[in-house]
């Protein structure tokens, strides 16, 4: 039996897979069209992209280029060429691959992202990002804009709302001025319900891997969350997601698993390995080990527009970015890890200690700690990058995986 | 139940196997450097564990383990050395719950439930600081062999303070040390205590939970054991022969059939 017939064995490959190539690849055609018309802004994944997408502002996202690098398993090089002009290694490798590949856009894969008019910079992710984007800004001469959504502890009082309702104010006058563009009532509506639309049916995906055997794993949900990353608010992704939705109710339906022979549910935490994503969860496969739930892409669910709450569709966006859960407590990591191996009765959970993101790996040994005596199931963290595979041993990764796995049995 | 079990278990610094009979009678050992070819030293290990036992091997179960467990190519299956270790001292004494292994090149720290299996572990190997190779180090800038310095820091009652965490870091500090005329008894227990300082907060991560046991082949080392026991405010079982406790898991696995 050839290799290819075997992975096809253990692994269900999804059809909408199809539909989602063609997306991605006109959004990058739209991405350079954008750039030509001097009309393109490079965005941080938790950034209000409604607000630009509303005023005829194309984006292109550097995270999900690195994510790309990572794929094509170039990251060592890519990053090498932001190590080369003195970064360090130890920042953050989504901003190495685009600081990188802006240097040296021929040996960087798709000849690097179409060239920016502007940039905007989000720090409820973390703050990297306005680093970041200052040094790609000395590279491109592309201005920064800095959406401020200082952390949140213990809910948002109204100082904080109003302070972060300014920042938006602020974005709508620096796109006015930057693209030559307004912001209509109308178009922010029309945006904010083809957003709101999209992330409804993604969570709907998401909630039906509460399903054993579970209709996604891992890897098809880091691919299809692509789309609502980067597209919310445009016509050209809910189809995309309405076929999704349809094959995943479907296996739900036929009690089809996205890995033949479902046998022990764990629940990722962070980033995937993207140089390894398809080697490290099709190998667990191969063993029945499903992954119905990540914290990772469930962090894209917050919808702007909410049937009997208000029409200020402003406020709402202040409060959907600032309560991303990178911008809040431990704890609310924490709570939200212990709901999803409650509600998706997983068995165990492996952490991805991403030595680029501090943000997101900071306090993973506590949290285990925590989360293992909340919830009674075990788990394991394990080192490396997503991107940059020079700190991605998989030896000692699969020892701890295995050791997991062995308590099982 | 088969009537006997193998369990060969190639670590970074040794490979050690071991053949086990269905009362868990050792029937035969062997352990010897892993060396740069791993194959050989396996190949070794049977010929040597054939000829002990006088048994056929061809028809006994080998359960292998340790970071080279997928060389061993007649292994049934390969099981992880946390499983292994945690089996095997629950087979030599059940009331331990903790479990801290001290290797040449790593050191891992297990928290052992009531039937023998982990419950959580965190392994160091990545780092040299707490592990056997730490000990080499310092044993070279003193200029004793690694069998001497454990006797020679239980000479000191007041041992000099190492605090780097890092071994490059630490070896600087023990021959400032040296520079500045402490004694090398001093020296050597302070080298100790820190090691057994890193250890500790090696196995805090896991929860301390007595009885605690030592393996690998620094628990031989008398110092280590004694500021390892006062750091952790606990006294130490440590197994008769602590560097097989790996194997000897892997050939009760061998020997039942199942991990
Ligand atoms: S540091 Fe983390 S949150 Fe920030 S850009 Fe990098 S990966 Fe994203």
């Amino acid at each position: 039996m050839t290799e290819k017939k075997k992975e096809e064995k253990v692994y269900r490959q999804l059809e909408s897979n199809k539909l989602l190539q063609q997306i991605m690849f006109q959004y990058m055609l739209e991405g350079h069209q954008a750039s030509e018309e001097n009309r393109l802004a490079w965005v941080t994944s938790g950034f209000p992209v409604e607000i630009p997408v509303a005023m005829g502002v194309g984006v292109s996202y550097p995270e999900q280029y690195g994510a790309v690098v990572g794929s094509q398993k170039v990251g060592p090089e890519v990053c090498g060429y932001a190590e080369e002009i003195g970064y360090s290694q130890e920042l953050c490798s989504y901003a190495r691959a685009s600081i990188g590949s802006v240097e040296k856009p021929d040996q960087s894969p798709m000849d690097g992202l179409p060239t920016p008019q502007a940039l905007l910079a989000g720090n409820n992710i973390c703050g990297t990002v306005l680093r970041w984007y200052d040094a790609v800004s000395e590279q491109t001469g592309a201005p920064v804009f800095l959406f401020d959504t200082p952390p949140i502890t213990d809910g948002q009082p109204d100082h904080h709302k109003e302070y972060v309702r300014n920042g938006l104010d602020r974005l709508v006058d620096f796109l006015g001025t930057t693209f030559n563009t307004t912001l209509t009532d109308e178009r922010m509506h029309e945006v904010a319900d083809l957003s709101s639309k999209a992330l409804e049916l993604w969570n709907k995906s998401l909630t039906a891997c509460k399903t054993s055997p579970t209709p996604l794993n891992c890897a098809d949900r880091f691919l299809a969350m692509a789309p609502v990353v980067s597209m919310r608010g445009t016509e050209l992704i809910i189809d995309f997601y309405e076929t999704l939705l349809d094959e995943v109710e479907m296996r739900v339906k036929e009690g089809l698993g996205a890995i033949r022979d479902e046998k022990i549910r764990l629940l990722w935490d962070n980033i995937p390995p993207w140089h390894s994503i398809f080697r490290f969860f099709n190998g667990l496969a191969k063993r029945g080990v499903a992954f119905p739930a990540d914290t990772y892409t469930h962090a894209w669910s917050g919808k702007l527009k909410i049937e009997g709450e208000g029409d200020d569709l402003f406020d709402s966006v202040v409060s959907i970015y600032s309560n991303v859960y990178l911008n809040k407590g431990l704890e609310a990591k924490i709570d939200k890890m212990c709901e999803l191996i409650d509600d998706y009765n997983l068995d165990g959970f492996v952490m991805f200690s991403v030595r680029s993101c501090k943000r997101y790996s900071l306090g993973q040994l506590v949290s285990k700690e925590i989360v293992s005596e909340r919830t009674g199931v075990p788990g394991v963290v394990i080192e490396g990058d997503m991107v940059d595979s020079r700190v991605y041993n998989e030896a000692q990764i699969q020892t701890r995986v295995d050791a997991l796995l062995e308590m099982f049995m | 139940m088969s009537k006997f079990g193998i369990g060969i278990d190639i670590g970074s610094t040794t490979a050690k196997g071991l053949l086990i009979d269905s009362d868990m009678k050792v029937c035969a050992k062997h352990i010897m450097l892993t060396g740069a070819a791993a194959s050989q030293a396996i190949d070794k290990i049977l010929e040597e564990l054939e000829s002990q036992s006088g048994l056929q091997l061809d028809d006994i179960a080998i359960i292998s383990t340790g970071y080279g467990r997928a060389r061993v190519e007649n292994a049934e299956k390969s099981v992880t050395e946390i499983t292994c270790h945690s089996r095997g001292v629950h087979s030599l004494n059940p009331e331990i719950r903790l479990l801290i292994d001290v290797g040449g090149q790593d050191s891992k720290v297990i928290r052992i439930g009531k039937k023998g299996r982990p419950e959580d572990f965190e392994l160091n190997d990545k780092c040299s600081a707490g592990t056997g190779r730490f000990l080499e180090v310092m044993a070279r800038v003193l200029g004793i062999t690694i069998d001497e310095l454990g006797p020679l820091a239980l000479q000191s009652d007041s041992p000099s303070s190492i605090s780097s965490t890092c071994t490059v870091f630490a070896e600087s500090e023990v021959i400032g040390h040296i520079g500045a005329g402490a004694k090398p008894d001093d020296i050597a227990a302070g080298i100790h205590d820190s090691m057994a300082t890193k250890i500790v907060a090696l196995a805090k991560r896991v929860k301390v939970v007595p009885p605690v046991c030592v393996t690998g082949g620094v628990a031989l080392n008398p110092a280590f054991r004694h500021y390892l026991s006062k750091h952790l405010g606990t006294e130490l079982w440590i197994p008769e022969e602590p560097q097989f406790t790996g194997a000897l898991g892997a050939a009760v696995i061998a020997l039942n059939g199942k991990s």
